[in-house]
C-alpha cells in the first residue's frame, strides 16, 4: 500500500500539546489519572452548538478540525477516525437518566451523543463534508484500523488526496473508578513521571484526541511519512514479537537497527512483559522513548505516540522527558511498538 | 414565569443566558434564542419530567413553545385540566 505523508497534525492530550511550540513543557500529575488540558474551543466551534456538547466532543472536534486548518484543507475527500469507548461520558448520563426516569421520558442530548461515531460525524458537518467517514471501535486496533482504511484508500482510488485520520477517547469518574476496582489503574499518588522508571501493577489512565491529515502527495507542510502498520493478536512470546517486528522493518526495506522504539510500555508489569523482552533484546542498543507516562493508558494512545514521534521527527528534538534508555540522537525511523492488552500494534514512521 | 426560565435555562444549558434576560414575549426559536429542534425535544422532556404534562399532539408543539408566556399558559391549562 502507498506510503502517505503527514501533512497535518493537532492533539490535544494531557500534556500542553496543542497551540504551544514542539518540544512542549513536560506536565506532571500526581494521582492515577491523566485530564486533557483543553484549549478555548470558541475559536472552532459556535458557542451555541457547543452548550450541548460534552468534554470529548468538543475537544474531538476541535482537534480535527486544527488538523485541517494546518494543513490548509478545507473539506477533506475522507474521514477515518478509531475510538476505544467512544463518548463514555455521554452514554454514562444517558443511562444513569434512563434509569432516574424509571425508564420514560428522557433527555435526548446525551443520546444523540453517545455513540462512537459522533466525533468524525460532528467534524463532517462543521466543514461539509459528504464523503466517506468510518469510525472504528476495536479495543486496543481501533486507531490502526483507522490508519489502514486510509491508506487503502488512498491505494485504491485516485481522487482521494487529503484524508482525515484520528482517535479519540476519554476517562471519566466512573470509569477511572471500575478500573481502579479491577486493578488496571494505580490508587497511588505517585508522579506519571515516575511510572516506566519501576514496574508495578497497574497504570495510569488517560485521553486524548489526535488527528492527522495523510495524503500520498507532499503538502506545505510535512511532519513525517506514514509507511504502514501491523497488528498482532496475542503474541505467544517475545520471540514472536520479535520475529514479526523484524519481519514488518524488512518489509518496508529496513532493518532493526535503523530505528528508535517509541514503546507503549504501561508500567503495569503484568502487561510490558512482552515489551520489556523485545526492548532489552531485540533492540538493545538502539534508542528506546517511552510516553504513556506523558498521556496515560486508552485504548487509542497510539495516536498520541503517532503524533509524538511525527513531531520528533519534523523538528529533530527528542524530548528528554520521553528517553528511556539509548542516547536521545535524532532518527530517521521511528517504530511505535505498542500494547494494549492483548492487543499488540506497531506503526512505522519515517523522515519525509 | 420566572422559575420557568430558569428550568429552560437549566435543561436546554443555556450558557451566558440567565433567565431574567429572556422576554416572557421574546420567540424561542429561529429569530429568537435561537432554538432549534433538538431544543424543542428538550422542551417536551421538561413538560413531562417538571409538570406531568405529556404534549399529546406534536403538531400543537411550533404553537405551544412559541414564547415563555406560550408554555407557561399551555402548563396552566394542562395542570388544571
Amino acid at each position: 500500500m502507498k506510503p502517505l505523508y503527514i501533512n497535518g497534525a493537532s492533539c490535544i492530550s494531557p500534556q500542553p500539546t496543542f497551540g504551544t511550540e514542539f518540544p512542549f513543557e513536560i506536565k506532571e500529575y500526581h494521582g492515577s489519572r491523566l485530564a486533557c488540558v483543553e484549549p478555548d474551543y470558541t475559536p472552532y466551534i459556535d458557542p451555541k452548538l457547543s452548550r450541548r456538547m460534552g468534554r470529548l466532543l468538543k475537544y474531538g472536534t476541535t482537534a480535527g478540525l486544527q488538523a485541517l486548518r494546518d494543513t490548509g484543507v478545507q473539506v477533506p475527500d475522507a474521514i477515518s477516525t478509531g475510538t476505544g469507548f467512544g463518548l463514555l461520558d455521554d452514554s454514562g448520563k444517558f443511562l444513569k437518566n434512563v434509569i432516574e426516569a424509571a425508564e420514560g421520558v428522557v433527555s435526548p442530548t446525551a443520546f444523540i451523543q453517545s455513540t462512537h461515531n459522533t466525533v468524525s460525524s460532528n467534524i463532517a458537518l462543521a466543514v461539509g463534508c459528504h464523503a466517506h467517514n468510518n469510525t472504528f471501535a476495536h479495543k486496543g486496533f481501533s486507531f490502526e484500523s483507522a490508519l489502514t482504511d486510509a491508506q487503502m484508500l488512498a491505494t485504491e482510488n485516485e481522487s482521494i488526496r487529503n484524508i482525515l485520520v484520528g482517535a479519540y477517547d476519554e476517562v471519566t469518574d466512573y470509569s477511572c473508578q471500575i478500573m481502579q476496582r479491577l486493578g488496571l489503574i494505580k490508587t497511588s499518588e505517585e508522579s506519571n513521571l515516575d511510572l516506566l522508571k519501576h514496574a508495578s501493577k497497574g497504570t495510569i489512565a488517560g485521553e486524548g484526541a489526535t488527528f492527522f491529515v495523510l495524503s500520498p502527495d507532499r503538502g506545505a507542510k510535512i511532519y513525517a511519512r506514514y509507511r504502514g502498520n501491523k497488528l498482532l493478536y496475542k503474541p505467544a512470546s517475545g520471540a514472536v514479537l520479535s520475529s514479526a517486528i523484524q519481519g514488518f522493518l524488512a518489509g518496508h526495506g529496513g532493518g532493526v537497527s535503523d530505528v528508535a522504539v517509541l514503546s507503549g510500555l504501561s508500567g503495569d508489569q503484568r502487561r510490558d512483559t512482552l515489551l520489556q523482552e523485545v526492548n532489552t533484546g531485540l533492540f538493545e542498543g538502539n534508542t528506546i522513548l517511552g510516553y504513556k507516562h506523558l498521556c496515560g493508558e486508552y485504548m487509542t494512545s497510539t495516536a498520541f505516540a503517532m503524533w509524538l514521534g511525527a513531531m520528533i521527527l519534523h523538528s529533530r528534538v527528542v524530548p528528554a522527558a520521553a528517553v528511556l534508555s539509548g542516547t536521545p540522537s535524532c532518527p530517521q525511523h521511528i517504530l511505535i511498538c505498542n500494547s494494549y492488552k492483548n492487543d499488540y500494534a506497531l506503526i512505522l514512521l519515517s523522515v519525509a | 414565569m420566572q422559575t420557568l426560565k430558569g428550568q429552560i435555562v437549566e435543561q436546554l444549558n443555556l450558557q451566558h443566558i440567565k433567565p431574567e434576560d429572556i422576554g416572557d414575549d421574546q420567540p424561542l426559536f429561529i429569530e429568537g434564542l435561537g432554538l432549534d429542534s433538538i431544543d424543542a425535544l428538550e422542551l417536551i422532556v421538561l413538560l413531562q419530567q417538571k409538570y406531568g404534562i405529556k404534549l399529546a399532539n406534536p403538531s400543537e408543539g411550533p404553537t405551544v413553545f412559541k414564547t415563555v408566556r406560550s408554555i407557561a399558559e399551555y402548563i396552566t391549562a394542562h395542570k388544571a385540566a
